[in-house]
């Protein structure tokens, strides 16, 4: 008849699945206490480790979208370097064009001053960042404002072939001295201004190769905005046709009454010049602070993310290293159990 | 009365103690065999004194079968808990590092990147390849996931042969038993190997034992089943040439009966065959599903439709190898992640043209979405970016019901797989809990504890010593009556 209650092989064994699982439980904790993390996500989470996993994929893709930010940020404070240049050569030329309308200045030195103006502006918007022409619209690798005084430009040629079709005579053509201010101004408001705000400005005259759609942007998740300005922006046409007008027609045979004509109208469109350029500034500088904007809601996204991270995955380590401690105290116990227990048998007092 | 019989008496309780400590030293011997249950030597009254009739084993039904449904179950849970170790690893690879779900949060970054920066042609190479690493992932996932089911198929064949081999084994041990006791003989021996076998066939099917006369057993799966009836039932199973995403694979079946594969994390299965089937069909067609639908969701994603989305959308960058026809929104296409390529149009490394992806056009001039051909172009880039964010319907075949965006999906399948992970992590150690705890259980009410056996012995060595002393003054006093004679 049997009259124990546990057998040799029971206590054996029960120590032994035990000690089994408590150094598993240890390999498990070491390693936590080490990374700072669950030791397997998937164990710990279960169903919610999918969030886990968006979220910090989610920390790199909005990581990703603030350094493109940055970009647009770049390339808008670019544009707005550019566009503050363009307005101070609007104002510049404009005092010099104030006071020629008062007889005050030489043709000689409006028409250099025109020249510089056309040049420089061109310079201006040719800037290139990172290799993308900023004022290109989409088409940014190329050179978005050809360069009016090269040989053979097609603006040049454009406004001569204008005169000529309207007076029936070049205005390098002495006959031009007869032309007055009338009529000067006639053919300025009606051919020459639609040529430069209309599609000839692309066109015929080829002053520009930029589109007038601009690059757009995805400055979070959800929100896109239009992150460049075009050369084909009204200030910029306004802006050359004022210095262009003064130095094509003033470097022919014009009378004095009809250049002065022409210099009112140069200074009129400087003027409206000035007004578009300041407007688009506004409107750049409000894209440039919504990037900035973007990018701030972005970092704050980011900060919760990882906090809702840390709430998922990460262990308090202090917890875990105490776990440790017990558990190994825990299992030396089991160790002098289990020596105990082979010692204290039957067979050592027989 | 006589000093003969007292004599006798005395010997045959030397006979007696010689039995009964041959019975000790064997338990004390076997000690440490689980499989071993305690014998006793059972002692009658007669005339001539006390003897041994019969050794009677320990045994208690009611634990052993409740220990071998506890082995059952444990056996399928584990299986199942290391087959979704393995899948984990080898689809999500170490941390989710290769999951579908990092790799296209990869290539979003990088297409916001291209986006932030269309003109450059480094740039839209960085976004193509991380395309194409969404791409091997898929592909590489779905052959891992075939791989583990041809290699869980194969195992399936393995425990089959096995089990039909420890049929065999039951059978002999059964005959022995059976014959034994017709004859009277002592079967012990022959009952602890039946129940050593007997435990070994619970790892692979829930098996009930039915007593019938003459200690013979009869093996039922829980099913109902028949698995041993005097001869073993044969268990059938034809392994599969290779595997096609979305079909089950062959089923086993126990005398023609098919064995029903386990369900749910906590699996439904006992024994490690059901598990091996639930892994190699539930499991692993269900992340085949899912890992289709993220390509079934990449391809609509990205398909070209034209400008202002008028014209009717065609397969972009990612093609089901090489069909311009994009998968509609639904149903199901099985084993679409094997298929999912990059549209080599798109491809630098195959004569293609990265800028395609911002400009448009993979579908003829009609599909140029990018007009003016401008390099600053971002649009489609975005609206690219956007669509993936945007919620489409997936195939609730594959397990996860949701009308939600592909980036959300791709999360949303770990959580689906590690859900059943965790659950099968858990039973796995609640039902090894319980099986230690029958095993203890049964040891202790069947096992040997050597202290006893000891203390049995010591009680033995004095009966021994009182008889051999009951001999010598049997001796003595036979020697005196005769002296008396002489």
């Amino acid at each position: 008849m049997k009259t124990s209650f546990i057998s040799s092989l029971g206590v054996a064994d029960s120590v032994r699945t035990h000690l089994m699982r408590m150094q598993t439980e240890i390999s498990k904790l070491e390693k936590e206490v080490v990374t700072g993390r669950v030791a397997d996500t998937g164990l710990a989470l279960g169903a919610r480790t999918g969030q886990s996993v968006s979220l910090e994929r989610d920390i790199d893709r909005l990581g990703g979208i603030i350094t493109s930010n940055a970009l647009v940020g770049a390339r808008l404070s670019a544009t707005q370097s550019g566009l503050k240049s363009l307005s101070d050569l609007a104002q510049q030329f404009l005092s010099t064009m104030t006071a020629a309308v008062a007889g005050a200045v030489d043709p000689e030195i409006s028409k250099a001053d025109a020249k510089t103006l056309v040049t420089t502006m061109t310079g201006v918007l040719n800037a290139s960042l990172n290799g993308e022409n900023i004022f290109a619209g989409v088409n940014t690798d190329v050179r978005p404002i050809n360069d009016f005084f090269a040989a053979g430009s097609p603006a040049q040629a454009a406004m001569a072939s204008a005169f000529q079709t309207h007076f029936g005579f070049a205005h390098t053509d002495p006959a031009a001295g007869a032309v007055d201010a009338a009529q000067i101004t006639d053919f300025l408001n009606n051919v020459i201004e639609p040529m430069f705000m209309g599609a000839d400005w692309t066109g015929a005259m080829n002053w520009s190769e930029a589109t007038d759609e601009t690059i757009s942007a995805r400055i979070t998740l959800t929100e896109t905005t239009q992150a460049s300005v075009s050369a084909n922006t009204d200030g910029v046409r306004q802006l050359a046709m004022a210095g262009a007008v003064v130095a094509f027609f003033l470097d022919g045979e014009l009378g004095e009454i009809a250049q002065d004509a022409v210099i009112r109208f140069s200074a009129s469109k400087v003027g409206q010049a000035t007004v578009s350029i300041a407007r688009v500034q506004a409107q750049a500088g409000i894209i440039e602070q919504r990037v900035a904007a973007a990018s701030d809601r972005l970092q704050m996204q980011i900060d919760i993310f990882r906090g809702k991270v840390s709430d998922l995955v990460e262990i308090d380590p202090y917890e875990a290293s105490t776990r440790v401690s017990n558990l190994l105290s825990q299992i030396e116990t089991a160790y002098t159990l289990t020596s105990r227990l082979r010692q204290l048998s039957l067979v050592n007092y027989l | 009365m006589s000093l003969s019989s007292a004599l006798s008496i005395a010997q045959s309780a030397l006979l007696n103690t010689s039995r009964q400590t041959s019975v000790v030293s064997r338990n004390i011997s076997e000690s440490s065999n689980a499989d071993y249950s305690r014998r006793s030597a059972v002692l009658v009254s007669s005339e001539n004194g006390a003897r041994v009739v019969s050794i009677v084993r320990a045994t208690n039904d009611v634990l052993f079968r409740q220990g071998l449904s506890a082995l059952s179950s444990y056996s399928a849970q584990a299986t199942l808990r290391d087959g979704l170790n393995t899948l984990t690893v080898d689809v999500y690879g170490n941390e989710y590092s290769s999951s579908p779900a990092l790799v296209l949060g990869q290539f979003q970054e990088a297409l916001q990147t291209y986006s932030a920066n269309p003109s450059s042609v480094n740039v839209a190479e960085a976004a193509l390849e991380a395309a194409k690493q969404v791409v091997s992932v898929l592909n590489s996932g779905s052959d891992a996931i075939q791989a583990f089911r041809s290699d869980t198929d194969r195992s399936i064949l393995g425990a089959v042969g096995e089990l039909n081999s420890l049929l065999v084994d039951f059978k002999k041990a059964n005959d022995e038993v059976v014959q034994g006791t017709n004859v009277g003989q002592d079967v012990n021996d022959a009952l602890d190997r039946r129940d050593g076998i007997l435990k070994k066939i619970s790892e692979f099917l829930p098996v009930t034992a039915i007593r019938r006369s003459g200690n013979d057993l009869m093996l039922v799966t829980t099913s109902g089943a028949t698995l041993f009836e005097t001869v073993p039932r044969e268990v059938t199973f034809t392994p599969a040439g290779g595997f096609a995403p979305g079909l089950d694979g062959n089923g086993i079946y126990v005398d023609g009966v098919p064995l029903a594969p386990g369900t749910g994390g906590n699996t439904s299965a006992g024994g490690k065959l059901a598990a091996m089937l639930q892994l190699r069909d539930d499991v692993a067609n269900g992340m085949q599903a899912q890992l289709d639908e993220i390509a079934r969701g990449l391809i609509a994603s990205f398909t070209e439709r034209g400008p202002n989305d008028a014209l009717p959308p065609m397969a972009g960058l990612f093609v089901q190898n090489g069909t311009p026809i994009a998968p509609g929104p639904g149903p199901l296409v099985n084993g679409l992640a094997q298929l999912i390529a990059i549209n080599p149009l798109f491809d630098f490394a195959q004569g293609g043209t990265p800028t395609l992806l911002r400009d448009g056009g993979a579908n003829g001039a009609a599909y140029v979405v990018n007009a003016s051909g401008g390099s600053g172009y971002a649009d489609l880039l975005v609206s690219y970016a956007r669509r993936m964010e945007e919620p489409m319907a997936f195939d609730t075949a594959a397990g996860i019901q949701a009308t939600i965006s592909l980036t959300d999906y791709s999360a949303e399948t770990i959580g689906w797989f590690e859900g059943i992970r965790q659950d099968s992590a858990r039973a796995a150690e609640s039902r090894s809990a319980l099986l230690s705890r029958t095993r203890e259980a049964l040891s202790n009410a069947t096992g040997v504890n050597i202290d006893e056996e000891m203390t049995l012995m010591l009680d033995l060595e004095h009966t021994y010593q009182a008889s051999a002393r009951l001999l010598r003054t049997v001796d003595d006093m036979l020697a005196s009556l005769l002296n008396a004679i002489r």
